[in-house]
């Protein structure tokens, strides 16, 4: 479903990504970890060309999200993305949130596509605050509203960047019980985290990332029992402290 | 001064109207009206352009607000004095040539105003856009505008009080506003310029003094509808971190 090849990317002399090479199969759930500035966010922000890249290719879905000349709307509007800061857009209220995409993007009916909003909004236990706006919202309902946002264009893949991090830790739990129902709704996910009890529980994957590359892919069973770099070992020994 | 206010008011609100043309403080109202409706749709193309990422719509724009912010404004109505009449092969009014004058002025400072409006949003408003797959003039027109003009209201609405003041200027090309009634009846006086150009300032005054008040009034409220934002959503700073990572 997503497929990176031979990808690099610089930030003038810096490079930022090394090299990567890795396949996300259809309903597949991979967790993307790594120390700060290993580059975890700007690998899955090149999936929907949020970041440029100036080496090698990223396809998602058959389609080459880099290329020239490519409807790079259109594109985007096949994957979801959650960021961190939720991004909600605060002079809209929530069902326009969601309802935006479909509306001006996929030239929806406003109808069609308020009904089908307030279902997701229901999906991430949000029915009741179609009228709110996003201020009037915690973090972590916030961040439910943005995931039902991203779900509103019915994108085959779903990328989070670190969609737990800003908020409150009372309020974790209820936007990774959102993750885990779409995981296994048998969305295709791609998920930058240190959430690691999510990883075990959800993830079919761990990329391991350290200074742009990613140097050990494995199962989430296996990376947090027997992680095989130094890197990784010493990762996971921080964290758990 | 009462004695001049009770004789000349009318011709201080409304110059020679209705047996001469309108002028006083309603030409200086209406003129300052006209100007920033007329600047303001300019002046959103002019920010739109200066925040482009097409270098090829950001340099004239740029160059036509460093023009006109490095001048003064009087210089644009001598231009536009004798450019007008040069142009059309006709002269035009007074009013016309100060109306001109005023929207090239007031277009470039309002563009720098609606353009910081712009940049002060955090990036991830417009990433968010973007990411539903929103094109770069639908982000701009319904989700950057939207809250960078309502951000900017205040100072926008500072930009229209020093517009009235500017009408003033009219003056040295017969325009008949506030400034030149008040001339008007210092010629017909002679000997109390002092009292009639008080009369000038206090009416200035008090318009702008009123109209300050009422903008002080929408920042406030403009203020406390962001204390009520979360902090998270609120800060840009965090946003940006979160893009690094």
């Amino acid at each position: 479903m997503i497929s990176f090849s031979k990808v690099g990317k610089w930030y003038g002399d810096y490079q930022a990504l090394v090299d990567i090479n890795a396949e996300v199969a259809k309903g597949e759930v991979v967790v993307v970890c790594g120390p700060s500035g290993s580059g975890k966010s700007t690998l899955i922000r090149t999936v929907n060309r949020l970041e440029e890249i100036q080496q090698g290719t990223i396809m998602v879905d058959g389609v080459d999200t880099h290329v020239r000349g490519g409807d790079i709307n259109r594109i985007r509007s096949r994957i979801g993305f959650v960021f961190q800061q939720f991004n909600l857009f605060p002079h809209l209220n929530v069902l326009q949130n969601v309802s935006l995409g479909p509306v001006k993007v996929t030239g929806a009916s406003r109808t069609s596509a308020e009904a089908r909003s307030r279902e997701l909004l229901a999906k991430v236990g949000l029915a009741h605050k179609c009228d709110a706006f996003p201020s009037q919202l915690s973090g972590g309902q916030q961040q439910r509203v943005a995931i039902a946002r991203a779900l509103a264009m019915s994108p085959p893949v779903m990328l989070f960047d670190e969609p737990t991090s800003a908020l409150d830790p009372e309020m974790v739990g209820e936007v990774l019980a959102v993750m885990k129902s779409l995981a296994k709704d048998g969305m295709t996910m791609v998920c930058v985290t240190h959430e690691m009890g999510f990883a075990r529980e959800v993830a079919d994957r761990v990329w391991f990332m350290d200074a742009g590359r990613i140097v050990e892919e494995a199962s989430p069973d296996e990376f947090f029992e027997r992680p095989s770099s130094q890197r990784a070992q010493k990762f996971l020994a921080e964290i758990r402290h | 001064m009462l004695d001049i206010v009770r004789e000349y008011w009318l011709l201080f609100l409304v110059g020679n109207y209705p047996n001469g043309p309108l002028g006083g403080l309603a030409l200086t109202l209406i003129l300052s009206v006209l100007g920033i409706c007329l600047a303001f749709p300019l002046s959103v193309v002019l920010a739109l352009m200066r925040t482009s990422p097409w270098a090829l719509l950001r340099a004239p724009a740029l160059a036509l607000i460093y023009v006109v912010r490095g001048l003064p404004l009087i210089m644009f109505i001598f231009w536009t004095y004798f450019a007008i009449p040069a142009l059309l092969g006709h002269t035009v009014s007074g009013f016309v040539t100060m109306l001109c004058a005023l929207v090239i002025y007031e277009s470039a400072y309002l563009a720098e105003v609606i353009r910081a409006g712009i940049e002060a949003l955090p990036k991830g408003q417009v990433e968010a856009a973007r990411a539903i797959g929103l094109s770069h003039m639908q982000t701009q027109r319904l989700i950057v505008l939207p809250q960078a003009l309502y951000n900017m209201l205040p100072s926008m609405l500072s930009q229209f009080i020093s517009t009235i003041k500017e009408t003033s200027l009219g003056y040295v090309i017969s325009v008949q506003e506030l400034t030149f009634a008040a001339g008007q009846v210092n010629n017909m006086l002679l000997t109390q310029p002092f009292e009639v150009y008080a009369l000038l300032a206090l009416t200035y005054f008090a318009l702008c003094f009123a109209l300050t008040s009422v903008v002080r009034w929408i920042e406030r409220r403009i203020q406390r509808g962001r204390r009520s934002m979360p902090a998270a959503a609120a800060s840009p700073a965090a946003s940006v971190e979160g893009a690094i990572a």
